[in-house]
């Protein structure tokens, strides 16, 4: 072969590897922004990215765009290695075009896809883009369409995880809502379906770019994005800790990482650690830490709905995610926000095949109007659901309080747990012993010489009773009634016998949860 | 009391629009004028003042649920810091610790030990 061809193929390549140009790199640098390349390589393990599509151009004609070179058409895809697993990954370049998505562009999202479903590996998206590329009208929208059909087909088949490292405005919010897990970065990403701009037309309502879209808004306030991190590269750091933690699909199960930590180390400090009062709020991440293997969690959705806790973790090596109540705040009840984040939590686990271990300390469903109009009864129940459709291993932690219906909700027996433990200070019961001595004790306090001295009795009354685990231990709703200090060797013994769990259900197309 | 005619499909309804509240927006006035065109529509009710009125750069802490002021651990005018527990809430069989978000002076506080509040009720304004 001529030199000449394989000097000339090297020129290509170094040309469309310059993206947009040192001036447009400098820029994406100066805005506290990597490129599309610099994360991408960031993402996967040292020289192990191999590139798809670097010579796809776009076929536009109109509006000038023939003479209009986009190198790499805005967005480098291809796949590699992280921690030794495929990965499949796409970069929007926002040097080339604002990285804005066409039909090309979007083709060469679509290919990735494509490869990575039919292999099994996950895809992670990496979103800097101005949107659709107007120039190339209903192909662009075509382009979309495309991508979010693709993000269904794939849902619960591969891990499908978004960072999103720039603006991610109007349909293209769509794609990264459709996957697994959404990872922002703080001040330089944003995602809306209007912008601040067309809310100020249309509203009169002005709220800046970062108040309306910003990482801290979507992590704290709507629940869109499940981290945030400060910089891409902690980002991309975050999203390769995260893939740690899941199998390459639906059909594996995750790595297993060798621990130090001994499965069968008893933790005295597990024995004292919930206060003396059932009314005092503690940290439930005090419990969790000492469960799992050398005390390490990564959490999803850490600033959102604190009241529930969800989380991914390994005992004995193995992830298990985790969901507990969080007595620190709003009391660990359980209301809309939580419910939403548990019951996504739970399918996630019950798709890629992840035990589940439910922590309960609940006190009950959140009262009040604002829960009943925001549709509580609804969200509520897709805690239910999720719980029930998930056939991974359950198992079930019972460390304190686990009332009515949200003990219930919180995996119980019924709901097919396979294993529910409670520490002997727990308090299974219809209810809160004062609530219950007023009703079922009615007559006897109101008919008392004193009443308030005969509810103090009644209550103290069915406390001794009821508010124990020994009741519902003695209808086999909970297997063993365990010393906190066995925590850790009992809940890995449990995970170790569930390995091999088959449960099987009927056939059907898909279920109806209430969305 | 303004009289406006408005036609909507050729039909001329005649409306009369009260402004109720001192709330002045530019924008809604014209808009106004939409749902308005039904002649049953009966005037709204003036938006509740907000409770306490708020210094600038203030933070208001509110009660993030239904409950009773089981304890107060601050007083007016004192200085908390980041995370501080200001009062003790008690909701949901729990005496919740309701915590500074950021460092500052005690401007009010707008309850009693043993109050009932609900959520959203204005318990603390730091300054």
């Amino acid at each position: 072969m001529a030199a000449n061809k394989i000097e000339d193929l090297r020129k290509r390549k170094e040309q469309i590897q310059m993206g947009g140009g040192a001036k447009r790199i400098e820029k994406q640098h100066s805005l506290g922004k990597l490129t599309a390349r610099e994360r991408l390589n960031l993402l996967f393990d040292e020289s192990t990215f191999v590139e798809l599509d670097a010579f796809v151009k776009h076929r536009c004609t109109n509006f000038g765009m023939e003479k209009v070179e986009a190198p790499g058409e805005g967005v480098v895809t291809g796949y590699g290695m992280v921690e030794g697993r495929l990965v499949y990954a796409y970069a929007q370049d926002f040097t080339v075009v604002g990285g804005s998505l066409g039909e090309k562009h979007a083709d060469k999202i679509c290919k990735a896809m494509d490869n990575a479903l039919k292999v099994g590996a996950p895809i992670v998206g990496m979103n800097d883009s101005g949107g659709a590329r107007i120039q190339e009208g209903v192909d662009a929208l075509a382009g979309f369409g495309k991508i979010f059909y693709r993000n269904t087909i794939s849902s619960g088949v591969i891990p499908q995880i978004s960072a999103i490292m720039g603006p991610c405005a109007g349909g293209a919010v769509y794609s990264p809502a459709i996957t697994d897990f959404i990872f922002m970065v703080e001040n330089t990403s944003k995602m809306f379906i209007t912008g601040p701009e067309v809310i100020k037309t249309v509203t009169g309502e002005e709220v800046s770019a970062e108040a309306l879209g910003g990482a801290r808004t979507h992590n704290t306030i709507s629940g869109v994005a499940h981290q945030m991190a400060p910089t891409d590269a902690e980002c991309i750091a975050d999203i390769r800790r995260l893939l740690s933690f899941l199998p390459s699909n639906n059909m594996e199960t995750a790595p297993v990482y060798e621990t130090e930590d001994d499965i069968n180390k008893l933790m005295p400090e597990l024995d004292t650690l919930l206060p003396d009062h059932p009314n005092k709020p503690y940290d439930m991440f005090d419990i969790i830490t000492k469960i799992v293997d050398d005390g390490d969690y990564f959490e999803i959705l850490p600033h959102y709905a604190k009241n529930m806790i969800t989380c991914f973790a390994r005992v004995n090596g193995s992830t298990v995610g985790i969901v507990a109540n969080q007595p620190k705040f709003l009391a660990g009840c359980l209301d809309i926000n939580g419910s939403d984040k548990a019951a996504r939590f739970i399918r996630t686990c019950d798709a890629f095949n992840i035990p589940l271990l439910t922590i309960e300390d609940v006190p009950g469903f959140l009262p009040g109007s604002s829960q009943e109009y925001g549709g509580i009864i609804r969200h509520g129940a897709k805690m239910l659901y999720a719980y029930s459709e998930a056939t991974v291993p359950k198992l079930t932690l019972i460390v304190r309080k686990a009332y009515g219906g949200a003990y219930i909700g919180m995996c119980n027996k019924q709901l097919g747990a396979d294993m529910v433990f409670a520490w002997p200070n727990s308090e299974i019961a219809v209810m809160g012993p004062q609530g219950a001595a007023n009703i079922v004790f009615k007559h006897d306090i109101n008919n008392a010489e004193d009443p308030a001295a005969e509810r103090a009795k009644k209550i103290e009354e069915y406390t001794n009773e009821f508010a124990n685990p020994y009741i519902a231990a003695s209808r086999g709703y909970v297997d063993d009634v365990i010393e906190p200090n066995a925590t850790r060797p009992r809940i890995a013994d449990a995970l170790n016998m569930l390995a091999s769990k088959r449960e099987s259900r009927p056939a059907k197309k898909h279920g109806n949860i209430p969305l | 009391m303004k009289k406006f005619n408005v036609t909507v499909n050729g039909n001329i309804y005649e409306v009369e629009v009260e402004e109720v509240g001192g709330v002045q927006t530019a924008a809604p006035v014209a808009r106004a004028a939409a749902p308005a065109a039904r002649p049953a529509a009966a005037p709204k009710a003036a938006p509740k003042a907000a409770a306490v009125a708020a210094p600038a750069g203030a933070s208001t802490i509110t009660s993030p649920m239904p409950g009773t002021i089981f304890d107060l651990k601050v007083k007016e005018g004192d200085t908390v810091e980041n995370g501080q527990v200001l009062l003790i809430l008690e909701a949901m069989k729990m005496e919740n610790e309701i915590v500074a978000p950021q460092a500052g002076k005690v401007v009010s506080i707008s309850v009693a030990k043993g109050a009932a509040v609900n959520a959203g009720d204005v318990l603390v304004v730091l300054g």
